[in-house]
């Protein structure tokens, strides 16, 4: 949310040819209209982006410029976006998460096994604590031995499966407690409107964390050590402390999105995350996001969860199959990464 | 690291240490992996002494292979300082192709189709890596999506026209007691050593992944060398498809899927710098070979096979993580000493 308050700006909107500015690597003053969207906060640009592909929705087939149609893609995107959230600290403070698949299943099927003697929500509080416990390692690992985030916790991710297999019996663990049901799939009513009550869900836990993110100490530390590790130590920060935190974060929210996700789709596997693998690096960086850290936020996340959300719905209704989704996907990171670099390079 | 206490009688020694190559396996790190491994293959023959029949020799050598050849081309990446996460979708590209070439083309051109299909993924990836300066994990994400997408165009369900000779001809026996697979695998890895320790492309290579605005400074071509890496990198990853399809005797579209994170953690066990420029050869063939074993240990010794997804983790964590250790603590005595 810190964006583009460096340059000195004048509003007075003269288009002169360019003997005033004099910064070097400026051949071109950018015109009116380049300036107003340079002015625009990164996390519109995804917004933006998923208004204009649902305008595009409704040029196809007109029946999907409906509120119901809206309400179908943002439930869909706001579970990847949930999923996305922790990913999105990981990615700022400057690493990677790729544990978020079996962090999901764990904490899952943790949460079945552990409602029978804690109860629905003691099994949902033991099921976070244990997420974590799966990120203080991982930040520990990656800030105290200085292994690489990637290897981490991709290491993390396979010592998660075996312990899934080893530990869990799939097919008992498909009763669902009314307690999840209810703050997951069941249709209530807001403002009118009947939506799946991981909606309200969503928003509400995406605007704690942006809050957190961008108004707290502990937030704004994340962006520092991640833009610049060394100059956060030079600073007193105690950044493998902060690292550290970064990662449990990661973990938790992975963790509430596994619990989420077996709520709302009523069933549980060990391989029930191998998607969000690769989906919630995507949704992270078309929400814009830096992979080198330092830049995201969580409402751009949730902007580039409807994105991906948008174009699945585009692609059922043409009915391409879920193949072109992923090419589809694929593209529209590339664009995005190659959008964003020109832009940092500027 | 350099004090005042070296002794003139060193030369000899380090000199010895030097011929058996032993200084350049150290400082690329590859004394953890090969340790591990010989550990582990000591562990592996007393648990199952039948390893070393011909057989089971063979069925080893065609479960290690592919995943050696994929770690290798995970490790041409990581030397430029990069990191490939499509390089599962390029197994599997590969592998279709291969596999669907086969059922009309003569093997020859059945092979240079699988290995056209790799390297075009890789020209893609290394083009908008080196010459548009975008970062590697980021690209390799997006084509990972679009080359996985691709190879289930190629080929919905796995199938091919690959034949039981050309089963025999990457899976079967050279000799008795020497699989062919192994046999393949060290040509094919002989040939990446000549090219990155023996051409001056190769040097570049490593430059690039050390320093890439010295490498720029010294008027060498770095953008062409991180292409040129991802080009080798590929056709590694689609010899690899082809010996994966050739033991297998299928095209699967999702055949590549596994090892995008084995080939990681193979390079990272094999103590190579994801920060680029320094990793062994022989350290990841090692690594590939440990961890690709490790469940069928498990098998053999009668244990749950569930728990080689936990093992590894932890060889892999403890491998690398030991040595940082191990330099901390032995900083924290002389420390503590002086």
């Amino acid at each position: 949310m810190t964006t583009t308050s460096s340059s000195p700006e004048t509003h007075n909107g003269a288009f002169d040819p360019p003997t005033a500015g004099t910064a070097p690597s400026s051949d071109r003053r950018p015109g009116r209209f380049a300036r107003i969207l340079s002015r625009m906060p990164r996390s519109a640009w995804p917004l933006l982006v998923f208004a204009l592909l649902f305008l595009i929705g409704g040029l196809i087939r007109p029946n999907l410029l409906s509120l119901d149609s809206l309400i179908g893609t943002a439930t869909f995107a706001m579970i990847l976006a949930i999923a996305s959230f922790g990913q999105t600290a990981a990615v700022i403070q400057g690493g990677i998460d790729l544990s978020v698949p079996n962090t999901i299943a764990f904490s899952a099927l943790s949460y079945l096994t552990l409602i029978g003697p804690l109860g629905p929500v003691g099994g949902f509080i033991g099921a976070l604590a244990a997420g974590t416990v799966i990120g203080i390692i991982n930040g520990t690992i990656v800030a105290k031995l200085g292994l690489t985030p990637i290897v981490t916790t991709i290491a993390m991710n396979g010592l998660l499966f075996g312990v899934v297999l080893l530990t869990f019996k799939n097919s008992e663990l498909t009763v669902i407690p009314q307690f999840l049901t209810d703050i997951t799939a069941t249709k209530i009513d807001v403002f009118g409107l009947s939506v799946a009550a991981v909606l309200p869900l969503g928003l509400v836990l995406m605007v704690i964390l942006q809050l957190v993110l961008s108004y707290t100490g502990w937030g704004r530390s994340l962006f520092l050590v991640g833009s610049a590790p060394e100059t956060a130590k030079l600073a007193g920060q105690p950044v493998d402390r902060i690292r550290i935190a970064g990662y449990a974060l990661s973990s938790f929210l992975a963790a509430f999105s596994g619990i989420i996700i077996v709520g709302f789709y009523a069933q549980a596997s060990a391989t029930m995350g191998a998607e969000y693998l690769l989906g919630s690096v995507a949704a992270v960086l078309v929400g814009g996001a830096s992979i080198a850290g330092g830049r995201g936020s969580m409402i751009g996340t949730l902007g580039g969860a409807l994105v991906l959300g948008q174009v699945a719905t585009l692609v059922a209704v043409a009915n391409l199959g879920s193949n072109i989704q992923q090419l589809i996907y694929g593209v529209i990171v590339l664009i995005v990464i190659a959008l964003y670099a020109r832009r940092g390079r500027d | 690291m350099t004090t005042a206490t070296a002794p003139s009688d060193r030369s000899g020694i380090s000199r010895l240490w030097n011929t058996t190559g032993i200084t350049r396996l150290r400082r690329e790190g590859a004394v953890a992996p090969i340790t591990a491994f010989l550990a582990f293959f000591l562990v592996y023959v007393i648990i199952n002494p039948g390893l070393l029949t011909r057989f089971q020799l063979q069925t080893a050598g065609n479960l290690v292979v592919p995943l050696a050849l994929a770690a290798l081309g995970q490790l041409i990446i990581v030397l430029v300082g990069g990191i490939d996460i499509s390089i599962g979708a390029i197994m599997s590209l590969a592998n279709v192709v291969f596999a669907t070439a086969m059922v009309s083309l003569p093997v020859p051109l059945a092979i240079l189709a699988g290995i056209a299909a790799g390297l075009a993924c890789g020209l893609f990836n290394g083009y908008l890596v080196a010459y548009l300066r975008l970062p590697a994990i980021a690209v390799t994400l997006a084509s990972a999506f679009i080359i996985g997408s691709i190879s289930r165009e190629v080929m919905d369900r796995p199938g091919g026209g690959i034949t039981p000779e050309f089963y025999l001809a990457t899976s079967g026996e050279l000799l008795p007691y020497l699989p062919i697979s192994i046999f393949w695998l060290a040509i094919i890895a002989t040939g990446m050593w000549f090219v990155l320790q023996r051409t001056a492309l190769g040097r570049h290579i490593y430059g690039v992944g050390s320093n890439i605005d010295s490498v720029a400074a010294a008027g060498l071509n770095a953008k062409r060398a991180q292409l040129a890496a991802f080009a080798l990198s590929s056709v590694v990853v689609s010899l690899g498809a082809i010996m994966l399809a050739g033991s297998t005797i299928t095209g699967d579209p999702r055949s590549g899927d596994s090892y995008l994170l084995s080939s990681i953690a193979a390079v990272a066990l094999a103590g190579a710098s994801f920060t680029g420029g320094r990793g062994s050869i022989i350290g990841t063939i090692l690594a590939a070979c440990t961890l690709g074993l490790v469940g069928s240990l498990l098998f053999f010794a009668g244990i749950n096979s569930y728990w080689q997804y936990v093992i590894s983790a932890l060889i892999v964590i403890s491998v690398v993580g030991i040595p940082v250790i191990w330099k901390r603590l032995y900083l924290a005595l002389r420390k503590a000493h002086a």
